[in-house]
């Protein structure tokens, strides 16, 4: 996520450069396929002594070259060196090879460049089939050189049974929309919305509120002693008289259609709405402080949250007594049976207020009852000043929280049990002050249901993936940062909504984007309309069309073969992974296929009103 | 539409005893769409029934698998007919109605039902299927504000609830709705509750399955010449 | 494949967490038994019941399908619905008398090259102690075999009451 953030402050210096040093690859036009019967070339690969120090590949060829559909089969040192690329490029003219099956390492490295040889042959990408002979052989079975070269013999063989039944595919492209949404009108929006605006895309900033500037605009100083305020000011100033930023302020966004690159969506305000296209959308929406319904807040002006105090401090309104004593209660409302999480800034923002009370009043007594002090990171360096400035620190344990009760004169008495004396002290507070937890907004559902976004339990927006995939939602084109996803410090959010920015850019940087071929397709012939793909599918995709059948959206579908599993009708296909592909590799490792495929018979073509027994030859 | 579900694999095994050659023939209608008898089905149980009748040394047996768009429909069934000659035996998996319609067509084949047919209802969510409809030939939704008590009610009860409906579920089953809780809620939300106050008189069950095996006669349907089919 | 001495297992794995842990099994050299061939989907989701029964009615002597871990699943829920199918495969495997127990499904992440070890491992012991499938060819003559003779016992013993 920092690597993403920094990238996009980069890349706003370098947007005048954008697309100045890109070269096109030309490839030359796709041989067609369609009517061949497969040939298949296989080239096995001894990865200098990797493979062939275990595999006796010269067997491997041997048991290889006799199988069906199988013209060519061969050894090489080192399959992916230039030459023998070129190699292979010069064998799939000589032999007129429609197939390529490369043994070798994991295609998770190397199936890129292998479906790249094809192209530059005139093969279609798809047309290529690897067989892990490394990783998942030669590396894991040193000890076992016979066994491993009868796997290596059957990988390579379940590589063909696959191979015959591949088939070209065309990979769609969509025209990107250069623009971006951006819903939520905070630090995390504005950020966003200015680093993408620096790199040279129109934003909309939509903001449901009368002003910029979100929950920061409670917040007054960063642990540092920066000047939040000041911050927030200059960043409204550079959003507001951005020529590349359109704010709508008192707006919502009511309706999002589209996909990644191209949607269409209404901005309302008031009653007015208005139609925008853009390529990506960012969700910022923040999330606001839970006001707690026990210990007394509401009930006495002198119980409040962090956030109030660090105000009343901010404008010097804080008032107490002669040798008061200040009461901060931790996890307040959190870190419960019934909110889980911890809201991770409150534990840096006592310890941050209870040095500034010790400074205004040196001859007031800070208490701060805790759980855990999560200060973490080079916070911890705060809650030690704030133990040598005289603050004490008393833990409670999780089941024994303290006892409040508030006098009819308003005295505040606390009773709490010292989890490490084990003693139990009773308080009378000046002033109480709660950690009150960071909950999502209101109107998050709305924004789930307008977006299809997922809430986790936390009531929080759900990324794609926290290592893999940070700040992207599962849905493409959709992007997260700021509190809207869980609580975080200001410079959070901001690194956040950087990397929101740069990964954005890698979409709306583009022309064109293409769809990945490996998605599923709908036979509407075949189609009962049962909703049951509507039902499985983890992104939506599958839709009813205007004629009553399921369709699945190719710029929506991720692939991943939910719906085609289930199918009843067995009317979905996902491409590059048919069941005649798949039952293919596995009919060839247990011997149990039938003999040659013929041209055209890959798809394995349905007769019409009976459907061909599946995997039963009569 | 008609829920089924299928039998297990043993049952089935047993039923084809004696035949060497079966074809499985699922059907592209209802059973699809309840994930019982539709191609997907017919292939995972034509897989196991295979592997099952090996493992009891009667491997030498053949199933075959195919699936028609529509098993009570002859024109359907036709396109099977050359290749039903090659079989002793069908094992339908399609509805009840299915399994008779493709035993008319066929009298020199013995046909066995795959599934064990349920009833009319709907998909309640992925993978839960309940009863909407007994069929019963007199409908009488528009007194119950659209929920059916005939069906609905394990007492089958037309007056209002019995004393055992607790929170909204019923006192025979308790992951069943109280039917008479929906009828009354729908009806309040409807602003009919009135309507309850009437007495529902007794169902007429003449026109029900107790009257013997039913049939429609549309007189105005059927083609002139051909008459009603008897 | 020399059917008759070596065991054969299907490891089912998705692109993203199994195929990589296994990719990661070898990089770090870790050795588990040969008897275990990879083939790849892009996620478990992709693995249909049907799939799972024609590789057995094939004769394989067993099956792991390895997922991404539960909540990690790089199509959200892809994992989740796979065990379902898993669940669903081994009942028909039950009821047919094969036995459940030649098919498990696994979660891992792609970070857990020796957890894959572990799991071919276990699979592998798993099977050998369950021995070959007896639906495996050439097994099936000796399989009807034995039916005949029990069957012919049944009669005597049917023959003997009356």
């Amino acid at each position: 996520m920092q690597a993403s953030a920094a990238a996009a402050r980069a890349m706003s210096l370098l947007a005048p450069a954008r697309g100045t040093c890109i070269r096109t690859k030309v490839y030359p036009p796709q041989r067609d396929v369609t009517d061949e019967p497969p040939r298949i070339g296989v080239f096995i690969c001894h990865c200098g002594s990797n493979i062939a120090s275990v595999v006796d590949v010269e067997e491997v060829v041997r048991r290889t070259a006799v199988l069906p559909n199988v013209v060519l089969a061969e050894h090489n040192i080192y399959t992916c060196a230039d030459d023998t690329q070129d190699t292979i490029k010069d064998k799939i003219g000589q032999y007129r090879l429609n197939r390529v099956i490369v043994a070798s390492c994991t295609p998770r490295t190397h199936e890129a460049i292998f479906r790249d040889t094809l192209r530059d042959a005139g093969l279609n990408p798809y047309l290529l089939e690897m067989a892990n002979i490394r990783d998942q052989c030669s590396w894991v079975h040193s000890a076992a050189p016979d066994s491993a070269t009868r796997k290596a013999a059957d990988l390579v063989r379940m590589a063909v049974g696959r191979a015959a039944r591949l088939v070209p595919l065309t990979e769609d492209t969509v025209t990107v929309k250069g623009a971006a949404l951006i819903i939520g009108g905070g630090v995390a929006g504005m950020t966003a919305a200015l680093a993408m605006a620096d790199q040279g895309f129109p934003v909309h900033l939509v903001e449901k509120s009368e002003a910029l500037g979100g929950a920061a605009r409670d917040l007054f100083r960063t642990l540092d002693g920066l000047d939040v305020q000041a911050f927030l000011a200059e960043t409204i100033d550079r959003v507001i008289g951005h020529p590349r930023i359109t704010v709508h302020l008192h707006s919502h966004v009511t309706q999002v259609e589209g996909h990644v690159g191209d949607f269409t969506s209404v901005i309302t305000t008031g009653a007015k709405t208005r139609q925008v296209e853009h390529g990506v959308v960012v969700v910022a929406t923040g999330a606001v402080e839970g006001k707690p319904t026990t210990f007394g807040y509401g009930q006495s002006p002198r119980v409040i949250t962090q956030r109030d105090l660090s105000g009343q401090l901010a404008r010097g309104e804080l008032d107490l007594p002669k040798g008061a004593t200040v009461a901060m209660l931790q996890c307040v409302e959190q870190r419960t049976a019934d909110r889980p999480y911890c809201s991770r800034v409150c534990c840096t923002m006592a310890v941050q207020n209870a040095l500034a009370v010790r400074e205004r009043h040196p001859d007031a007594r800070v208490v701060v009852l805790y759980r855990d002090m999560r200060t973490y990171g080079f916070r911890e360096i705060a809650y030690k000043k704030a133990r040598q400035a005289g603050v004490l620190f008393v833990r409670f344990d999780d089941d024994a929280p303290p006892g409040f009760s508030l006098g009819a004169d308003g005295a505040i008495e606390l009773t709490v049990r010292d989890a490490i004396v084990q003693r139990d002290l009773l308080m009378r507070p000046s002033v109480l002050v709660l950690a009150a937890p960071i909950v999502g907004q209101h109107d998050r559902q709305e924004v789930s249901d307008l977006l299809r976004i997922p809430i986790n339990a936390d009531g929080f927006f759900l990324e794609a993936h926290v290592k893999l995939r940070p700040v992207d939602f599962a849905s493409e084109g959709l992007f997260l940062c700021g509190t809207a996803h869980a609580p975080k410090f200001l410079s959070e959010t901001i690194s956040q909504a950087s990397a929101v920015a740069a990964r954005a850019a890698s979409i709306l940087s583009r022309q064109t984007m293409p769809i990945g071929a490996q998605i599923a397709r709908v036979d509407p012939d075949k189609c009962v309309s049962c909703m049951t793909c509507v039902h499985v599918c983890p992104y939506l995709a599958p839709i009813v069309g205007d004629d009553n059948k399921a369709q699945v959206q190719p710029t929506v579908c991720m692939g991943c073969g939910s719906c085609t599993s289930e199918c009843p009708a067995k009317a979905i296909t996902l491409h590059h992974y048919t069941d005649a592909q798949i039952l293919g590799a596995i009919d060839r490792l247990l011997n149990a296929g039938p003999g040659p495929v013929g041209p055209g018979e890959g798809a394995y073509l349905e007769q019409v009103g009976v459907a061909r027994p599946r995997w039963t030859e009569g | 539409m008609i829920v089924a579900d299928r039998k297990k694999i043993p049952e089935i095994r047993d039923m084809i005893q004696g035949h060497d050659r079966v074809l499985l023939v699922g059907c592209g209608t209802c059973v699809t769409v309840c994930l019982a008898g539709g191609e997907r089905e017919v292939g995972i149980i034509g897989a196991a029934l295979r592997m099952s009748l090996k493992l009891v040394g009667r491997g030498h047996v053949v199933v075959d698998q195919c699936t028609i768009e529509r098993q009570c429909e002859d024109a359907f069934i036709d396109i099977l007919a050359q290749r039903v000659s090659q079989y002793d035996a069908i094992c339908s998996l399609g509805c009840g109605a299915g399994v008779q319609t493709l035993a008319e067509r066929f009298p020199q084949k013995p046909v066995y039902p795959g599934l064990n047919t349920q009833f009319i209802g709907i998909l309640e969510s992925q993978g839960v299927w309940t009863e909407k409809c007994l069929g019963c030939g007199h409908c009488r939704l528009g007194e119950f504000a659209g929920v059916c008590p005939i069906t609905r009610c394990a007492k089958r009860l037309l007056n209002g609830p019995c004393g055992g409906s607790r929170e909204g579920k019923c006192e025979v089953n308790a992951d069943t709705e109280c039917a008479w809780q929906r009828i009354y809620d729908r009806a309040k939300a409807l602003g009919t509750l009135d309507r309850l106050d009437a007495i529902a008189a007794p169902h007429d069950w003449s026109t029900g399955i107790e009257g013997g095996p039913r049939k429609v006669v549309r007189e105005d349907q059927c083609i002139a010449g051909l008459g009603p089919k008897s | 494949m020399d059917t008759d001495q070596e065991l054969v297992i299907l490891a089912l794995c998705c692109h993203y967490c199994a195929y990589a842990a296994a990719d990661m099994a070898g990089s770090m050299r870790l050795q588990y038994p040969g008897s275990v061939r990879v083939l790849r989907f892009p996620c478990t989701s992709k693995i249909e019941v049907n799939y799972l029964l024609t590789a057995f009615e094939r004769g394989i002597d067993g099956i792991l399908v390895a997922g991404c871990l539960e909540g990690g699943c790089h199509f959200l829920e892809g994992n989740l619905r796979a065990r379902r199918r898993v669940e669903r495969a081994k009942k028909l495997l039950d009821e047919i008398g094969l036995g459940a127990g030649r098919l498990e499904m696994f979660n891992l992440s792609s970070a857990e090259g020796p957890r894959f070890a572990e799991i071919a491992t276990e699979m592998h012991e798993r099977v050998v102690e369950l021995g070959p499938s007896p639906l495996r060819r050439g097994r099936e003559a000796v399989l009807a075999g034995v039916a005949g003779m029990a069957s012919l016992a049944e009669a005597v013993i049917a023959g003997e009451k009356t």
